[in-house]
């Protein structure tokens, strides 16, 4: 840390050097006739100090993102080579002991078995008693997973037993820290490299504090050090070396405003690159983490997208893996589909009439308070509506229904959860139809008035049908904004996947499977993790689609009338 | 002439009918923003009256004995022998002094639950700031459980209380004491749990033959069995009842029925048995009578909600009755609400922690996206070539602005925390996954911006002899920068109500120490004030309803100065062309 | 039909020919926007099966004045008309008087073509079906023909009255709309400018047009043509600067113009 502010300051500080010495050579160059020079002579100052402090920043920068992982990679390959010779004797044990033996050549005989029984399965060349076959694969699958839990078991025996033996002196340390880390799993691993850089760096809190870890901390330090020192100076160097270039190069022709300007360019079509980085980051990850997902469920793609049900909970067991079913997630899209009418149903009609009445009928006074009002409608923020839904509209619908004599009444209803949301939409659909109304052109509205129509007359046989196609496009927008809504539906909605389209039942959504997936204890990598990343893609190509469609709609729209 | 008389006739002729379809049209559209504006008012309306509760709190002070032997187990008076000291249970002993008599195991942990234990460490701090408090008695002010709260507020029990008939004579028998009436004076009240209860036996009948048809008409064997067991629950509850029932029976009182309680004599008694002939009740001791016999004037205090309907005892409510009676309870204005960060006890729990975290998140928001927006904007609108890729951007740029929020908490958790290894729950993530989010709405809104300045003044900028970028920096900007200003802040004001995204970043942890306001602050684990009414609001605690109401009014407070800022801004550099 | 000037709005009025009934009247309307004036005491009357041209330089409320004739300035918030308008006798700023029946009486075509965006045959059938002035299909289609072949418009259309007016040439469009105006068989045609989006071509037929047109109605058509008033009005009324400057046959505007201010304008010399 204080390295780095250090040399964070002396960059600045050579920066504004840079600046000045810029502006010095320029005017010394210019022999006191500042107006022979091409630009001013700020210009070359910023010429400069951008020489200066560019590079080095840059490279910074890729220390800060890459150098904690080298450091990481070169302490502990050093501790794994410190390890070497226990990591032998470890290999050697297992080679020699009997029990490893017999189950690892359990291990690989079940392999096959299970590879043959599912390629059987699924290559439908299948004869004989199908169902008999699946529970003997589940069985098999069960069989599996005790001996590979009895491996690891006889495993970790036999390393205590060499860690044991491991004398207790800094190297032994040292090396029992290079052991540890070779043998741990992925996740376990990084844990304790994380533990490892807390102690040694008083990087938040370490989860535990041994020996083995101080020794990993000890190893780590150094080569930090180094790293972080080696860094400064490259940074400081490259700062130099960019000022003394710069330098060079003023002279009175120089053009170091266009050089600048070509700078701030650059950084501007950076800016604007960004968003196109979101778009590709959005798009990647979760089309790599699906394909991670669908490679877990062997590609039985079809039954996510058809089936009919949804218990990723179940699904983690390891039994069940394989077992059709548990990730279909028809049950979802069903009820964000329910939950989604339901709003729209609420949402079009108001929205579109309050958008009538406040571009038509109403007087500017009016229009003056209402419009506000429902402006502040849509600043609110979800989880208000969510909670106002769960407290407030929930219960009341409950009760309304178990007056009515509806006797399974839930608080936690498609219902509620739709109504609110359609309220929520409310805004959006009016203000996006305020428009579209509003850009149909009076002429419209003039010949229907002298052909004697009534105001409403002429709003639903002249303007509406000329609005059309803007007004789908706002409710296209609207249903995605439907679709894609988490808050109400977590909170009011319900979690169970239920299957209906009984609005007075709890349903699902997408988007709440996928806050219930990856909220609370998840562990990496399963299926059901990787699962919510899946709904996610297939989230964003939903509203993407809507999204370019509704786009195009309007843009069609506005050009017929401009 | 006469032919345009008929069509005269034939528009007159249907002109009612069209201006009542016109009428009608327009009261729709009334109705449809009537209906919008009645449902902000029931929104606001709603949520503030149920934040009431949560800005008074119901505080109990006591005088606490700081005994050296609890509090400074070293007996050197040492800041380490007095962060050992058992200062919850100085607590206990001054709850205690206050009803001696009560001693059984049992009832003494309902006493205790009158308070939370995390009060101790603010005694400890107290006494470890000012050492000389030790051996001495101190007034220290705790707020009362959550429970006993809302009773005091008179929000969760209902109760009523009304002088007793003619004499009562209290005998002591045993564990419990006998209330003998020298006339039917337990009647009324017998009557009107009979009544309810016959009320319940009657729903419960109903039900029970209602199962039966149903069970009768199903052909499923599965759903008939679970039909027909339900009905032989609902009728043996009804018997049950019935039997119970009997005028001429003793009326025994249990947890599903209405408490009813004695004060008589200076003591406190919960009735657990009335007699058949309504004269006397077999009773328990919760507060002693200050003598034991005959009492002039007793006064009969009947809870109508039900023990099992409530989350505080019978005994606990008597106590805090007590101890307001004398004076030790006072209702304040809970400045924890604003000064504490989150905790399991709704009534230590505040939303400084949230606060901080939204503070902290959404400057870094501001940081990256108010830039990045306005380079972006400015790129586009005054640099950019008209080609292929400008196009794309812009394409883009209309399509991120309508992705879900909760896909942006996806790639914040794919990339920043899964891919690079940020740390999960900090501001620093969750300010950069809503940056992300932000920076559609404050590019289209800069570039509204800068599209609005007129072509002139450029032009005259160019004109002599700027370059591109100097009319653009020296010009064009500043006389955008207002709406740029207000576009961004609106933007941010989305940011600070966002929630799902947060969620995904692990945002969502409970969090009982705010984040330093310093720089460390970014990658600590925080949360931020939308994510807090989330979790507050599916806690289980009553009291957590009222707090969640009142951390919604301080969320939509920080949005509306947000917005009020930006209305100003506009109001104030508003300049039309 | 006699006439009086208002006092102190000095419009001259020159004798008018005989053979002509008033349909339309106006005594002093002046219109107000936002309190401008706009139109002020404009006193005149409109002759029943004649064209009456509007001249004047822009701005000078020609717009304005026919606007107040069907009501078409209800429809602008800040608009007030003062004064009296009769359409046989009847007054049309009266409270009992509803726009809407009104408008059927007096149609109206505007500058811009404005077909609505239905077919060509919806575009027509607009008016008798929102007034219901036909009972049966049949009935509305032969109004569509007789109002299409009235516009001039049927040969061109008959084969496709399914497509959308939108899809018709701008002269095309004029005539539909006049057609759409005529299908309610209007007493009064107003028409604003309506050639001044179309080519030469167009203008011409529309011309022809507003001579058949003559035969039934009384037209009232603001121009900024001068050759266009000559050729098609029989009565034209010159505004200026909201007020009516000069009243009378079209021949003896052109030939004998009372007012300086009239001859400069139909001269050219401003506009
Ligand atoms: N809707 C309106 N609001 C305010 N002023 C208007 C409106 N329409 C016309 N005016 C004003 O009234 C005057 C007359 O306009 P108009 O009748 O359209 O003129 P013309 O048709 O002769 O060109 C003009 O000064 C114009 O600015
Ligand atoms: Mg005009």
């Amino acid at each position: 840390m204080q390295i780095s502010v250090l040399v964070a300051l002396t960059l600045l500080v050579l920066t504004a050097v840079g600046f000045l010495v810029g502006r010095r050579r320029a005017l010394s160059a210019a022999d006191g006739q500042p107006a022979s020079l091409h630009s001013l002579p700020d210009y070359y100052g910023y010429y400069i100090a951008l020489w200066t402090g560019a590079p080095a920043l840059f490279l910074l920068a890729i220390y800060g993102i890459f150098g904690a992982a080298l450091v990481n990679t070169l302490a502990f390959g050093q501790l794994e080579r410190d390890a070497a010779p226990l990591i032998r004797g470890y290999e050697a044990a297992l080679s020699q002991d009997a029990d490893h033996q017999i189950l690892s050549g359990r291990l690989d005989r079940l392999n096959d078995q299970i590879a043959g029984l599912r390629a059987e399965l699924q290559g439908g060349t299948h004869s004989g008693d199908v169902e008999a076959d699946v529970r003997r694969l589940s069985a098999l699958t069960a069989e599996r997973n005790q001996v590979q839990a009895g491996l690891a078991e006889r495993r970790s025996e036999v390393a205590s037993g060499i860690e044991a033996r491991t004398p207790d002196t800094p190297a032994g340390r040292r090396a029992l820290a290079g052991f540890e880390h070779w043998r741990a799993t992925p996740e376990r691993r990084e844990l304790f490299i994380a533990d490892a850089r807390a102690l040694a760096f008083d990087e938040g809190l370490a989860s535990r504090d041994t020996p083995a870890l101080r020794a990993a901390a000890a190893a780590l330090q150094p080569v930090e050090r180094l790293f972080q020192w080696s860094a400064a100076g490259a940074a400081l160097a490259l700062a130099v070396a960019g000022l003394a270039f710069a330098r060079s190069r003023v002279s009175r022709r120089f053009r170091a405003r266009d050089r600048v300007e070509g700078a701030i360019s650059a950084v501007l079509l950076l800016a604007s690159i960004i968003a196109i980085l979101t778009t590709v980051g959005i798009v990647f990850s979760l089309l790599f983490e699906s394909i991670r997902f669908f490679a877990a469920i062997d590609w039985r793609i079809h039954e996510f997208l058809f089936g009919t049900q949804w218990s990723p909970q179940i699904a983690i067991r390891a039994d069940q893996v394989g077992q059709s079913g548990a990730f279909g997630a028809v049950p979802l899209f069903a009820g964000t589909a329910l939950i989604t009418l339901i709003a729209m149903a609420v949402a079009v009609p108001v929205g579109l009439f309050a958008a009538i009445y406040l571009s038509e009928y109403a007087g500017p006074g009016f229009r003056a308070w209402a419009k506000p009002a429902l402006e502040i409608l849509a600043g609110v923020p979800t989880v208000v509506y969510g909670f106002f839904a769960l407290l407030t509209v929930g219960p009341a619908l409950r009760d309304f229904a178990l007056f009515l004599g509806y006797e399974d009444a839930v608080t936690q209803s498609a219902l509620s959860a739709g109504l609110v949301m359609g309220v929520m939409i409310i805004p959006f659909v009016s203000s996006l139809s305020d428009d579209v109304i509003n850009a149909v052109p009076q002429s419209l509205r003039d010949g229907a008035y002298a052909m004697g129509a009534t105001k409403s007359e002429t709003v639903r046989q002249v303007v509406l049908p000329a609005a059309l196609p803007g007004i789908v496009g706002a409710v296209l927008l609207a249903v995605s904004r439907a679709v894609g809504e988490t808050m109400i539906v977590v909170m009011a909605a319900g979690q169970g996947a239920n299957l209906t389209a009984n609005p007075l039942e709890s349903v699902t959504t997408i988007t709440v499977q996928i806050v219930m997936l990856l909220t609370g204890d998840q562990e990496f990598d399963s299926a059901k993790t990787l699962s919510a990343f899946a709904l996610g893609l297939v989230l964003f190509v939903m509203t993407l689609m809507l999204n370019i469609i509704a786009l195009r709609v309007v843009q069609r729209f506005r050009e017929r009338y401009d | 002439m006469t032919e345009a008389r008929t069509i005269r006739d034939a528009v007159e002729a249907r002109l009612a009918r069209r201006h009542r379809a016109e009428r009608r049209f327009q009261l729709y559209g009334l109705g449809a923003i009537v209906l919008a504006v009645a449902f902000l008012v029931l929104l606001i309306g709603s949520i503030l009256y149920q934040s009431v509760p949560a800005f008074t709190a119901h505080e109990v002070t006591l005088e606490v004995e700081l005994d050296p032997a609890l509090v400074d187990p070293r007996g050197d008076g040492s800041e380490a022998s007095l962060r050992r000291g058992s200062y919850n249970t100085v607590i206990q002993n001054a709850l205690q002094a206050q009803f001696p008599d009560v001693d059984e195991r049992s009832e003494l942990r309902e006493l205790f639950g009158l308070y939370s234990a995390v009060n101790a460490a603010r005694l400890l701090n107290t006494v470890v700031d000012q050492p000389e408090l030790v051996g001495a008695r101190y007034a220290f002010s705790f707020p009362i459980s959550d429970d006993a709260d809302l009773y005091l507020k008179g929000r969760t029990v209902d109760e009523r209380r009304a002088a007793g008939d003619g004499m009562l004579t209290i005998i002591p028998s045993e564990a419990d004491v006998t209330l003998r009436a020298d006339s039917p004076a337990f009647q009324p009240f017998a009557d009107a749990i009979r009544a309810e209860a016959a009320a319940w036996a009657d729903a419960a009948e109903a039900r029970a033959a209602a199962s039966w048809r149903s069970a009768q008409e199903t052909i499923d064997a599965d759903t008939r069995e679970v039909l027909e067991a339900e009905a032989e629950r609902a009728g043996a509850l009804a018997e049950r009842l019935r039997s119970r029932l009997a005028p001429d029976q003793a009326l025994v009182l249990d947890a599903q029925a209405p408490s009813f309680l004695v004060e008589a004599d200076g003591g406190v008694f919960r009735v657990r048995q009335i007699s058949a002939d309504r004269t006397s009740a077999l009773a328990e001791t919760v507060i002693a009578p200050a003598g034991t016999g005959a009492a002039e004037r007793w006064t009969a205090w009947v809870l109508e909600t039900p023990a099992a309907a409530r989350l505080i005892t019978d005994r606990q409510l008597v106590w805090v009755r007590a101890l307001a009676d004398r004076g030790l309870i006072e209702n304040r204005f809970n400045t924890r609400l604003f000064t504490n960060a989150d905790s399991r006890e709704p009534e230590l729990a505040g939303v400084m922690g949230a606060l901080t975290g939204s503070i902290l998140t959404v400057l870094v928001t501001m940081l990256l996206a108010v830039p990045i927006g306005v380079g972006a904007a400015i790129y586009l609108e005054e640099f950019a070539p008209k080609n292929r890729l400008t196009q794309i951007i812009e394409v883009n740029i209309n399509n991120l602005a309508a992705v879900p929020s909760i896909v942006f908490g996806l790639l914040g958790l794919a990339v920043f925390i899964n891919a690079f290894g940020l740390p999960r729950s900090a501001p620093l993530v969750g300010g950069m996954v809503l940056a992300l989010m932000t920076l559609p709405t404050v590019i289209i809104s800069s570039r509204a911006a800068l599209k609005a300045v007129p072509p002139s003044i450029r032009e005259a900028a160019l004109g002599v002899g700027a370059s591109k970028t100097q009319a653009v920096f020296h010009h064009v900007l500043p006389l955008a920068a207002p709406g740029i200003l207000t576009g961004s802040i609106i933007g941010l004001a989305q940011a600070l109500g966002e929630t799902a995204p947060l969620l995904m970043i692990g945002m969502v942890a409970f969090i009982a120490d705010p984040p330093s306001l310093g720089f460390s602050g970014f990658t600590e684990p925080a949360t931020v004030m939308p994510v807090q009414i989330f979790i507050w609001s599916s806690s289980a605690e009553r009291a957590f309803e009222a707090r969640t109401a009142a951390a919604i009014l301080v969320l939509l407070g920080l949005m509306i100065l947000f917005n009020a800022v930006a209305i100003y801004l506009r109001r104030r550099f508003e300049r039309r062309w | 039909m006699d006439l009086t000037a208002p006092d102190g709005a000095a419009t001259l009025y020159h004798p008018t020919p005989a053979g002509l009934d008033p349909k339309v009247a106006t005594r002093e309307v002046s219109v107000t926007y936002g309190g401008k004036l706009a139109l002020d005491r404009v006193t005149l009357n409109v002759p029943d099966r004649s064209v009456t041209a509007c001249i004047g330089p822009s701005g000078c409320g020609k717009s304005t004045f026919l606007r107040c004739i069907n009501r078409m300035n209800d429809t602008i918030d800040n608009a007030k008309v003062t004064g009296s308008i009769r359409i046989d006798d009847e007054e049309v700023n009266d409270r009992s008087v509803d726009p809407v029946v009104l408008r059927a009486r007096v149609g109206m075509v505007f500058q811009k073509p404005n077909p609505f965006p239905k077919s060509i045959y919806d575009n027509i059938a607009y008016g008798p079906r929102i007034h219901g002035l036909a009972s049966s299909r049949e009935e509305l289609d032969a109004i569509v023909e007789t109002s299409l072949k009235k516009a001039g418009l049927w040969n061109e259309v008959a084969d496709r009255l399914a497509q959308p007016g939108t899809s018709l040439s701008g002269g095309q469009q004029q005539r539909l709309v006049i057609a759409r105006a005529i299908a309610v068989n209007p007493e009064v045609i107003l028409m604003d400018e309506p050639c001044s989006a179309l080519d030469p071509i167009a203008t011409a037929r529309i011309e022809e047009l507003i001579d058949e047109l003559r035969e039934n109605y009384a037209l009232v058509i603001v121009t900024h043509s001068m050759a266009q008033a000559a050729r098609v009005s029989q009565m034209t009324a010159f505004f200026h600067l909201g007020a009516l400057v000069e009243y009378g046959p079209t021949e003896e505007i052109f030939t004998n113009p009372l007012d300086q201010r009239t001859q400069d304008y139909i001269t050219g010399r401003f506009g």
